[in-house]
């Protein structure tokens, strides 16, 4: 990777923003607008993901500005981390590309009655009995089989369907962004190809960046969020990030596909095959969209039912129920979404599509979607780290309404590249290196740990302090991990 | 072997080169194997399945090629570690070789989520081809 692939310009406009002016490349309707401070902006640099702003920048109807958060990379066609909205009204598009291959790709986070030292007699033993009992990695069925019939049943009622079947409560739905069912889902839409990839994977964790950790709270930063939350200093939290897996990757793969023509047949120029749109109103547009929402509720499922398996293991190990152990659901939230959203663009009230790639919805207290149980605090932004630092969780401010469409970052970003990692791990084991911070991971494959090792990523701390000095999103709690399941 | 991976922050990209589009798309589909089975001599040819695609050779029928190829992986949990390619002007026609899924034998590594479009290349270079493709890890 060449040090410094975008030669661009950029121009500081505030502490925390950075703007690529839309004069940059003819085609930009719009300025790109990227988040970070001094540090991270030339990490930022080394990629071409400030190209990739630029370019969606293009996509026909977008409104106020491309949006990125501070831990952008580099992805394909949108970067990671990016945020455009697009008007319907103004001919605006939907964009597979925008969402990203794994729709609803998300982060949920459960709380518990247990403390540090509960735990760490088991820790071994925790981590062992998740690693056993819920599936990850490639080629690994799940625990749990749907019929073509009821995996469609699934997609169109969400996570209310799992309720049905005792595998999901309440409060869980209570607790989970759009209540586990986003409207709109057209499960016929789903293609068979997308069924067949998907018939036994809800309840699977898949590989790359997918985790299940088992956290403490290290520090709390707002005494009243982190209470409202149930969250405490010391407590042990089970963190989940993971989204629809095959059916999802094959939705948008059909989507792509079936647009292929649509930017000749709509008029519309772009600048990088990925972006492939088409307008919202169009068959092809409510198409995707159909589908896109159908995936994104099994998405949800899957999260549950991970999160339900993790409850059963943890009630085996400390040989009581999940509810004496108190594991409710803080909040699932997606990161990888398009959703049609009310904001205010020059002073109007506007329904726009929101397509999140990589970014965090972020609403503040009192918006009509934060949950009521978080109606005063703001929604709850669960922002993972890497496996050896922390992962954070924050809440909306009422900044990210008036800059980003009520949006903040996801993650810490990747820094190295997959090949880069593995060489900077050679001779290293990384589970040791780990286990000496406190931390005991389990992997399928070496190179799993050595492609997602701490340093393969930004310093999730660093991301988090832009989101909270910017007023996108404000921090509650520091996690720390002391257990890690990956692919 | 005519493939190898190129950097990319998230994902991972192939890289392919060959004297002639039947031994691309073969190697592609070795090189895009390699990635889920890193040691491809793990997995013996004891299976093989046959497989028609149309379309004009361009890199939009590798894509489809290659995201064929992993549809089979992910629904028949099939490894594949052997093609014959034949590539015409009106699309694919292949016999690939493999065995399903063992657990002792075959360390796996990564989940390829999809294909993508972006830098997604095929391409005469000199007297052969050349084609790159970024693959969602």
């Amino acid at each position: 990777m060449a040090k410094d692939a975008y030669r661009g310009p950029l121009e500081r406009t505030s502490e925390t923003t950075w703007r690529i002016p839309k004069s940059y490349r003819k085609g930009m309707r719009v300025d790109g607008i990227v988040y970070a401070d001094d540090k991270l902006v030339e990490l930022i640099r080394h990629d071409e993901a400030l190209d990739q702003v630029a370019n969606v920048a293009h996509l026909p109807g977008i409104q106020t500005a491309s949006l990125a958060m501070p831990d952008i990379h580099w992805g394909y066609g949108f970067c990671i981390g990016g945020v455009c909205a697009t008007d319907p009204a103004a001919g605006g598009v939907i964009s597979p590309g925008g969402v990203g291959y794994d729709i609803n790709c998300g982060v949920r986070l459960v709380r518990s009655n247990l403390n540090a030292a509960d735990v760490a007699p088991v820790q071994s033993q925790l981590v062992e009995e998740l690693f056993r009992n819920v599936p990850s990695g490639t080629g690994q069925g799940g625990n749990y089989r749907f019929t073509p019939r009821e995996l469609k049943q699934l997609m169109g009622d969400g996570v209310p369907f799992l309720v049905e079947r005792g595998l999901a409560v309440e409060s869980d739905l209570d607790h989970t962004e759009a209540r586990g069912k986003i409207a709109g889902a057209e499960p016929d839409y789903v293609s068979e190809r997308a069924l067949q990839r998907g018939y036994d994977q809800c309840g699977t964790l898949g590989s790359g960046n997918h985790f299940m950790e088992v956290q403490v709270v290290e520090a709390v930063f707002d005494d009243t969020a982190a209470r409202a939350m149930g969250l405490a200093q010391g407590m042990v939290c089970v963190m989940i990030h993971s989204g629809s897996r095959g059916l999802g990757y094959q939705v948008c793969d059909d989507a792509l596909r079936l647009l292929r023509k649509a930017p000749e047949k709509y008029g519309i120029h772009l600048p990088d095959r990925q972006l492939v749109c088409a307008p919202i109103e169009s068959p092809e547009g409510q198409h995707y969209l159909g589908a896109m929402c159908a995936a994104a509720n099994f998405a949800w499922c899957n999260r549950q039912l991970l999160m339900w398996q993790a409850r059963e293991c943890f009630a085996t190990v400390f040989n009581r129920s999940w509810e004496a152990l108190g594991m409710n659901l803080v909040y699932d939230v997606a990161h990888n979404i398009a959703k049609l959203e009310e904001h205010a663009v020059d002073g109007a009230q506007k329904q726009v599509w929101v397509h999140r790639k990589g970014a965090t919805r972020a609403f503040p207290a009192e918006h009509p979607e934060t949950p009521d149980a978080y109606k005063h605090i703001g929604q709850p932004v669960i922002i993972p780290g890497d496996m050896g630092r922390a992962s954070w969780v924050l809440v909306g401010q009422p900044g990210s309404m008036e800059q980003t469409f009520g949006s903040a970052c996801h993650g810490a970003g990747r820094v190295m590249s997959r090949n880069a990692a593995i060489k900077h791990a050679q001779g290293r084991r990384i589970d040791k290196e780990l286990a000496d911070r406190g931390v005991i991971a389990r992997a399928r494959s070496w190179k799993g740990l050595a492609e997602e090792q701490p340093d393969a990523y930004k310093n999730v701390d660093l991301v988090v302090e832009v989101v909270h000095r910017a007023g996108l999103a404000k921090k509650v709690a520091r996690m720390r991990p002391i257990g890690v399941i990956k692919g | 072997m005519s493939y190898e991976t190129f950097d990319h922050t998230a994902d991972v990209g192939l890289r392919v080169q060959a004297s002639e589009l039947n031994r691309l798309f073969a190697d592609a589909g070795r090189g895009l194997f390699s990635l889920i089975v890193p040691d491809l001599a793990s997995v013996r040819p004891l299976e093989s399945i046959h497989l028609e695609l149309s379309g004009e050779p361009s890199e939009l029928l590798l894509f489809d090629w290659l995201s064929e190829l992993l549809f089979i992986y992910e629904t028949r949990r099939l490894l594949l570690c052997e093609f014959d390619v034949m590539v015409s002007e009106s699309g694919v026609s292949a016999t690939a070789r493999g065995e399903p899924i063992d657990a002792v034998r075959h360390q796996l590594d990564h989940e390829v989520k999809a294909i993508t479009y972006h830098g997604l290349k095929l391409e005469r270079q000199g007297d052969g081809w050349l084609a790159e493709v970024i693959v969602d890890i």
